[in-house]
């Protein structure tokens, strides 16, 4: 506990976890506000405006902005996870730790708990912020807010939010293995960044395949309904996808495979500089 | 009994390579506990090796590690307990504060009193700064704040490589008396550093490294009286027949003539021959200019080394058989 605590108390003192909080959220907000903003934008077809007010429309807008949370948030938490394992190696402070006589495989669960902590925080607190940016945006557009308190929609959002929390913990995951192994923190999220995108254009040659990979398992877990369209910045691919159960469990296997690959190349590493 | 009982680290036949690269070739060091013992050597010899795989952060390659009369292997990392360390540059949070950070790595390895952050932060001079961020600290601030953090749980080995780094005359001074009083309670303080002269001051026993293996171990006095040398000055074009006379004091591999002061040479005899040197010159009608007896540590480690300091603009490096400069410096060895 006390090592955990610790981790939390370097995260929260972090600039790169602010930024990443406030990019995500901001993102957010701007395009929901400017989707409410201009809804009503002269030349627009009945088609194209029941799109972009679906943003903002309730109960719909709580599975479109938990889409857009899990599809450029896992972006987020794969940089952000090999951000802070990348440091570790980067400026020593893993050598320190090591040199105290702490176990390393133990140092690097922890670590890892502490940031997945942060990224499931951050999930709720940006999702607090999406339903208020979409509330503002509703009131922009004149539309009503009344589905807000649908209990239907409200009841399975607890379990989504467990899915979509243990999906971009996973995906934070990968980026923290990564930087591990790299040794590196712009190694670890310039790989993350790259296996990303390399997933998203490999979805269009190989969907059999990619459906199994950490990316994709993390959305098909979720399964909210939505569609994460490249407007809402979602990550923008439809591959082929599981069954959500499925999915989850693909999912829970690729956070243990990473944090067990992370764990056990550390435990081997020898640590110099 | 053991050999190796009384001994605060004891390695026998230790071995490491990089690669091709063998960079510990079979060290065997024994650090008497309560002692400062200085382990010297020049770039490339090992030393910060020997540090890594002091604190478990790598693992030899044949060999073995006593730590604290106890047996220090890749499962024991508990031993580390009772080990502080600063090994090779100090690495920190940047983002935290010296205090923090203290307190951040005070939640790795062994249990941290109250009231000792505090402490150590007023013994390295930090307490001022205590609040800013590291990485606002200068070099010299790094260090202190390494070598408060390698204090954090009272250990009973300290593991220093090249503390002085960056520090200030005053902070020199203070580092020195403050490793002296931590011997004179009883722990044990293993020091690798480049300052000689230092290293005079502070060591009660030196550790002389070369390309892997120690070719010196033991209190630095016995070691300067067992190793002494006689210095001369002749004039420049005397200076071939005085090592040809003196040859046949000490044998021809006693004497050398240096590059850096031309028309000095050494004589590798204890210090109370001196008159022979000065007679034996007198003999061959070579008057010697200059005559100084005795050994430091510097003379004792460019010996035992085989290198000398050579003047090269403002840098000096050693120049070493088999073991060059490795930090990419292309510093030219001259060896007389």
């Amino acid at each position: 506990m006390k090592l955990f605590m610790s981790g939390l108390r370097k995260l929260a003192r972090r600039l790169a976890t602010w930024l990443t909080f406030a990019l995500l959220a901001g993102l957010l907000v701007l395009i929901i506000v400017a989707v409410g903003a201009t809804s009503d934008r002269p030349g627009r077809s009945g088609a194209e405006r029941a799109a972009a007010i679906s943003l903002v429309t309730f109960p719909g807008a709580y599975d479109q902005i938990l889409a857009f949370i899990l599809g450029l948030g896992g972006l987020f938490a794969v940089i952000y996870g090999a951000a802070i394992a990348g440091s570790e190696w980067t400026w020593g402070t893993l050598k320190n730790a090591v040199a105290r006589g702490q176990s390393r495989s133990y140092y690097t669960l922890i670590t890892f708990a502490s940031i997945a902590f942060v990224i499931a925080l951050g999930l709720v607190l940006t999702f607090a912020v999406g339903v208020v940016a979409a509330l503002i945006g509703a009131n922009l557009a004149g539309i009503s807010t009344t589905g807000l308190t649908d209990s239907s929609t409200l009841g399975r959002l607890p379990e989504q939010f467990l899915r979509g929390g243990i999906a971009i913990v996973m995906e934070g995951a990968i980026g923290f293995a990564i930087a591990m192994l790299a040794r590196s923190q712009l190694a670890g999220i310039a790989a993350g960044i790259g296996l990303y995108f390399a997933t998203t254009f490999a979805a269009l040659l190989l969907p059999d395949v990619v459906k199994y990979l950490p990316f994709s398992v993390a959305r098909a877990a979720v399964a909210t309904g939505a569609t994460s369209g490249p407007g809402l910045g979602g990550g923008g691919f439809q591959a082929a996808s599981l069954d959500a159960n499925t999915a989850l469990v693909l999912v829970v296997a690729w956070l243990v495979g990473a944090l067990a690959v992370a764990a056990l190349f550390t435990e081997r590493a020898e640590i110099s500089g | 009994m053991t050999e190796t009982d009384g001994l605060a680290v004891a390695t026998r036949g230790l071995r490491k390579s990089y690669g091709s690269h063998l960079a510990l070739a079979g060290l065997d060091l024994s650090v008497p506990r309560g002692t400062v013992y200085g382990f010297l050597g020049p770039n490339g010899a090992g030393k910060t090796t020997t540090m890594r795989l002091l604190t478990g952060l790598i693992q030899p390659d044949a060999g073995s590690i006593e730590l604290l009369g106890k047996p220090f292997g890749r499962h024991d990392r508990r031993r580390l307990y009772d080990v502080g360390a600063l090994i090779e540059s100090p690495a920190f949070y940047p983002f935290l504060s010296g205090r923090q950070n203290l307190r951040e790595l005070a939640a790795n390895g062994a249990a941290v009193t109250p009231g000792r952050i505090e402490e150590l932060l007023e013994l390295t001079g930090l307490r001022d700064r205590a609040r800013d961020k590291v990485s606002t600290y200068s070099l010299g601030m790094k260090q202190r704040l390494g070598i408060a953090a390698a204090l954090l749980s009272d250990p009973t080995l300290l593991l220093l490589d090249e503390p002085a780094n960056g520090l200030d005359p005053a902070g020199i001074v203070a580092m020195r008396e403050t490793l002296r009083h931590l011997a004179s309670i009883g722990k044990t303080v293993f020091v690798s550093s480049h300052l000689l002269a230092e290293m005079q001051q502070m060591a009660g026993i030196v550790g002389i490294v070369a390309a892997g293996r120690v070719v010196r171990e033991g209190p630095i006095q016995e070691l300067l009286n067992a190793e002494g040398i006689v210095r001369v000055r002749v004039a420049l074009d005397q200076v071939a027949a005085a090592a040809a006379a003196l040859a046949a004091l000490g044998g021809p591999d006693a004497v050398s003539t240096s590059v850096a002061e031309p028309g000095w040479l050494s004589v590798r005899v204890t210090p109370d021959r001196m008159g022979d040197v000065n007679r034996v010159l007198g003999e061959a009608g070579i008057w010697a200019t200059g005559l100084e007896s005795g050994n430091d540590l510097e003379m004792l480690f460019l010996g035992l080394t085989g290198g000398e300091p050579v003047a090269q603009g403002e840098g000096t490096f050693f120049g070493m058989a088999g073991a060059g400069p490795s930090d990419g410096s292309t510093g030219t060895g001259v060896t007389s």
